[in-house]
């Protein structure tokens, strides 16, 4: 029995819940009140949210009491609010009064109810959001608000309008969660300030009233706010120009915008009239311009031109531009430059340049005229060079340089008021080459020629240079005197050459005279004997004879040398003014080889004249025009004695101031002879003269030729102190006799004697040393004693060439110096 | 300007419209003009000192080119015969008018005649080309 009551327990428990199961139906699950809430403070409603209805429809009533009534009511309106909700209309609404509500949801099964849900009206007053809400931007005084309209949240009860909302507004930046908010109070716009240019904003609203909560916010509202906005700045008239005085067109310059769409409009008035146009034409010369055509250009007046920007936010005025379309001409630039290069007969070939005046000047009727100006440079030169041109159309280019291209360009301005037009466009030029063929043909032949030359001459040089050298420069020859070192002399210390000789001091003494002479003699005395034959055969002969003798000792002697020769050309006609002088004298020292230039004659005691010839060289510088004679020194030392007198005879028949017996004054107690043997009537005039003078007096005048005269050693050897005279007085030569040095006479000698030479005598021999001194003006002159009289022509021993005053060119042009020598011929049959 | 009152073309147009003697008496009547009102500025401005030398020595200058102008245009367009008549109603004319030139300021009195100048030169240069064309036109 238990088993079986408890089986059926079971079953019924099990078919309690397999209906559960199977149906699913239950009683409802408990609803909920989810919110209660009053739009406008008179109505309310309530919602709620059901359970779960047990799978049976279900019923849901919602009771409510009032404060701590009992009494309950159903809800009066369930459909108004909405499913689940009910609406308490104006009739059961009481402010200030606490509403008990629950609501009950009934199935078949069962019902459940809600908890209970106390709500005070006051305090659930929501309204809606404020709707409406438009947005604005507005400037003012460069500024900009916002400026945000509402409307307060509809009522279905139009009677409740008396109700007052309090709004809130807030906005923030688009994208950013920056709410600012802001209290409005009871209106329904706003004006918002602190903006942000340029930035976008999203604004809401809400509305309260004055007890209760804020309304939800409002739908969001977005607005941009713009960049700052102004009105335009002042434009600017940059330039007004006329192309061809006929039309003009004036440009502008706008300012800024302001941010806003602006509009220019230009006006203008004439001078004289009152009345402002606006510009006729905005449009033929592009932006920002104003173009007058004919009729609207009058000349010689003055336009008052002005620009006037407008936009939205004002409007600005420019300066007035005053305007005389006569003066604001510029032209265009020529057109159809052309180039022609003319080539006419026997001329250079130049370029003709031609161009023609803009299209649009009238140059026709006279109305504009234009000069036109050049620009050229080649094309690789940096400076342009501008050439005025004047009215023509048309240019001659001569200068350019050929085969160079140049660039040239032409522009033009009105000849009175006006500015330059542009620039043509850049036009090439190339010039032609003008070199010919046979040009370069002649310069290279010359070029090859002239190469072919300087090898020649660099070859020859290069070969023969020594010898070339010679035959141009002759080398000068040393003096040649016995006992002297050349190669002392070249050194130029002369006390050792001094020493050489043995003579010390100067003036040397007679120490060393007499061993010089005595030496001297000692040569002489065999040469002479060769010589008297000689002299017999003539002068010729002679001469042959000597002249290999003279060439032994001498170098660069040549047939000049001869004595012959000299006294044949070196006569009285024949003009030697440089026999005088003596440069050889020293050079044929030198080739000598120490023999000294000397030529004593012995002047024969018995006051026969010895005849000195002496022979000039021609071009030998012969000091003081000693007696040149290129004889050695054979014939320079003769012993005389005989004779008495020397009779000089210097072939220097030009030179006016012998010193021996000037021949042309012949008052002079020496007559010059030029050679002996052919003149023997000089001779005796030479007698005779000489026998006029008590005293044997030897004036020895010799021309000094100058300053330059040869150098005289005089420590040379056989050299016998000769007081010179002096040349500014009465030249005389005073010779000194080495034995009676203390007779010294002067002799003075007629005229002019600008020569004296020295005299060395040589007191054993009687021989009278006659020395050419240059350097020794005042030396003493030595008288010779009235024996002798011997002059000694000594030519220049100095190995240099002294004075080379050669003023006669002569054939027999001595190089290497002529020493005087006294030609010994003349008195060698005295002597005999 | 003391010659605003008279008309002148004032474009080329109307300039080449003119007939050749009504130019000529044009350019006449203005060179006629400013006869006396220079003279009278030559003598203004001598007593200005702060003028360099050169200024008045210019001004005189253009006076005597003025008048020169003026007979030469006269020979050249063999109106001698004409002028007289001519001249003596715009002396008279022209004395008036230049009552009105004492009373400017220098610096108008140049501006002035620096356009009447050009006005002149333009009108000359329109009547050598009508005459002669071949030289520059």
């Amino acid at each position: 029995m238990k088993q079986k009551l408890i089986s059926s327990i079971q079953l019924i428990l099990l078919l309690a819940l397999t209906t559960v199961g199977l149906t699913g139906q239950s009683y409802p699950g408990k609803p909920k009140i989810i919110r209660c809430r009053s739009l406008e403070k008179e109505t309310f409603s309530c919602w709620w949210k059901p359970g779960s209805d047990g799978g049976l429809p279900t019923n849901y009533t919602l009771f409510y009491s009032k404060d701590s009534e009992e009494k309950k009511y159903e809800c009066p309106d369930y459909r108004t609010s909405g499913p689940n909700s009910c609406y308490f209309d104006k009739n059961h609404t009481n402010l200030w009064t606490t509403y008990n509500i629950t609501v009950m949801a009934t199935n078949e099964i069962g019902s459940n109810s809600s908890d209970p849900h106390s709500v005070d009206v006051t305090y659930i007053v929501q309204p809606d959001a404020p709707v409406n809400l438009s947005l604005e931007t507005k400037p003012s005084a460069s500024i900009m608000y916002l400026w945000a309209k509402w409307s307060p949240p509809p009522l279905a009860d139009v009677s409740s309008n008396s109700h007052v909302y309090y709004y809130e507004l807030r906005l923030t930046p688009e994208e950013k969660e920056e709410w600012e908010t802001i209290s409005v109070g009871a209106q329904t716009q706003y004006k918002v300030v602190r903006l942000h240019a340029g930035v976008k904003y999203v604004v809401q609203v809400r509305c309260m009233l004055d007890l209760g909560q804020w309304s939800e916010w409002s739908s969001e509202r977005r607005i941009q706010i713009p960049n700052g906005q102004s009105p335009p700045e002042k434009p600017t008239i940059t330039k007004c120009r006329s192309p061809e005085k006929e039309t003009f067109t004036c440009w502008w310059k706008p300012g800024t915008d302001g941010g806003l769409p602006t509009n220019y409009t230009l006006l203008y008035s004439k001078e004289g009239e009152e009345q402002v146009y606006e510009c006729p034409d905005y449009r033929s010369a592009g932006p920002n311009s104003c173009y007058f055509d004919k009729k609207h250009t009058s000349f010689w007046t003055i336009y008052n031109i002005t620009v006037k920007a407008t936009n939205e936010m004002g409007s600005n005025v420019s300066d007035p531009h005053y305007v005389d379309v006569t003066y604001i001409v510029q032209p265009d630039p020529p057109v159809n430059v052309t180039l022609e290069l003319k080539k006419p007969i026997n001329k250079k070939p130049y370029l003709v340049l031609t161009w023609s005046p803009p299209p649009l000047a009238d140059v026709r009727s006279g109305w504009l005229t234009l000069e036109y100006e050049l620009q050229l440079k080649p094309e690789e030169g940096e400076e342009w060079e501008t050439i005025f041109v004047g009215q023509q159309t048309q240019y001659k280019m001569f200068s350019l340089n050929p085969g160079k291209k140049y660039i040239v360009q032409i522009h033009c301005k009105p000849d009175h008021h006006g500015s330059w037009s542009e620039w043509s466009s850049e036009k090439y030029i190339q010039i032609p080459t003008d070199f010919t063929v046979k040009d370069m043909v002649v310069w290279i032949v010359v070029g090859v020629l002239s190469s072919l030359i300087c090898l020649i001459m660099s070859w020859t040089m290069v070969l023969k240079g020594y010898r070339m050298i010679a035959f141009i420069l002759p080398p000068v020859p040393g003096p040649k005197i016995k006992g002297i070192d050349t190669h002392l002399l070249e050194t130029g210390k002369s006390e050792e050459l001094l020493s050489a000789l043995g003579c010390h001091g100067f003036p040397p003494t007679s120490d060393c005279d007499e061993e010089l002479l005595i030496e001297y003699l000692e040569v002489e005395d065999s040469e002479d004997q060769q010589l008297m034959p000689s002299h017999h055969n003539g002068h010729p002969s002679k001469n042959a004879k000597m002249t290999p003798k003279e060439t032994d000792s001498d170098s660069g002697r040549g047939s000049c040398d001869s004595p012959s020769l000299l006294s044949e050309k070196c006569r009285e006609s024949c003009p030697l003014p440089s026999t005088l002088q003596t440069q050889d004298v020293r050079d044929v020292q030198e080739n000598k080889g120490g023999k000294t230039s000397w030529e004593t004659q012995r002047i024969a005691s018995e006051q026969k004249p010895l005849l000195l010839n002496s022979e000039s060289t021609k071009s030998s510088t012969w000091p003081a025009a000693q007696l040149p004679n290129n004889q050695p020194p054979v014939f320079a030392y003769h012993s005389t004695v005989d004779a008495h007198k020397i009779t000089l005879n210097i072939t220097n028949a030009n030179v006016a101031p012998v010193s021996v017996g000037n021949e042309e004054k012949h008052q002079s107690q020496y007559s010059v002879t030029e050679t002996v043997h052919d003149d023997m009537e000089k001779q005796r005039e030479m007698e005779n003269f000489h026998s006029k003078t008590a005293q044997t007096t030897v004036h020895v005048r010799q021309n000094r030729l100058n300053d330059k005269s040869p150098f005289l050693n005089p420590k040379l050897m056989d050299y016998v102190e000769v007081q010179k005279v002096r040349q500014d007085e009465q030249p005389a030569v005073l010779l000194k006799h080495k034995e009676n040095t203390g007779k010294t006479e002067k002799y003075t000698v007629p005229g002019t004697s600008k020569e004296y030479t020295k005299v060395s005598t040589v007191v054993d021999h009687n021989i009278l040393v006659l020395m050419p001194d240059s350097r020794i003006q005042h030396s003493p002159v030595s008288q010779e004693p009235a024996k002798e009289t011997s002059q000694n022509l000594q030519q220049g021993q100095a190995e240099k060439n002294t004075s080379s005053s050669l003023t006669a060119p002569s054939k027999c042009k001595r190089e290497t110096g002529g020493s005087e020598y006294i030609d010994p011929s003349s008195f060698m049959p005295s002597f005999k | 300007c003391h010659t605003s009152g008279m008309p002148t073309p004032n474009g080329k147009e109307y300039a080449q419209k003119i007939p050749r003697e009504e130019l000529t008496h044009l350019i006449l009547k203005l060179l006629q003009a400013w006869k006396e009102p220079l003279s009278h500025f030559n003598q203004h401005i001598e007593h200005h000192q702060e003028l360099p030398d050169d200024s008045l020595s210019k001004a005189k200058q253009i006076s005597n080119m003025v008048h020169e102008l003026k007979t030469g245009v006269e020979k050249s367009m063999g109106i001698i015969s004409n002028s007289l008549n001519g001249m003596a109603s715009s002396e008279a004319a022209g004395l008036s008018i230049s009552n009105e030139a004492n009373m400017m300021s220098d610096s108008d009195f140049i501006h002035c005649f620096r356009r009447d100048s050009n006005k002149v030169q333009s009108y000359l240069k329109i009547l050598k080309c009508r005459i002669m064309p071949e030289n520059s036109c």
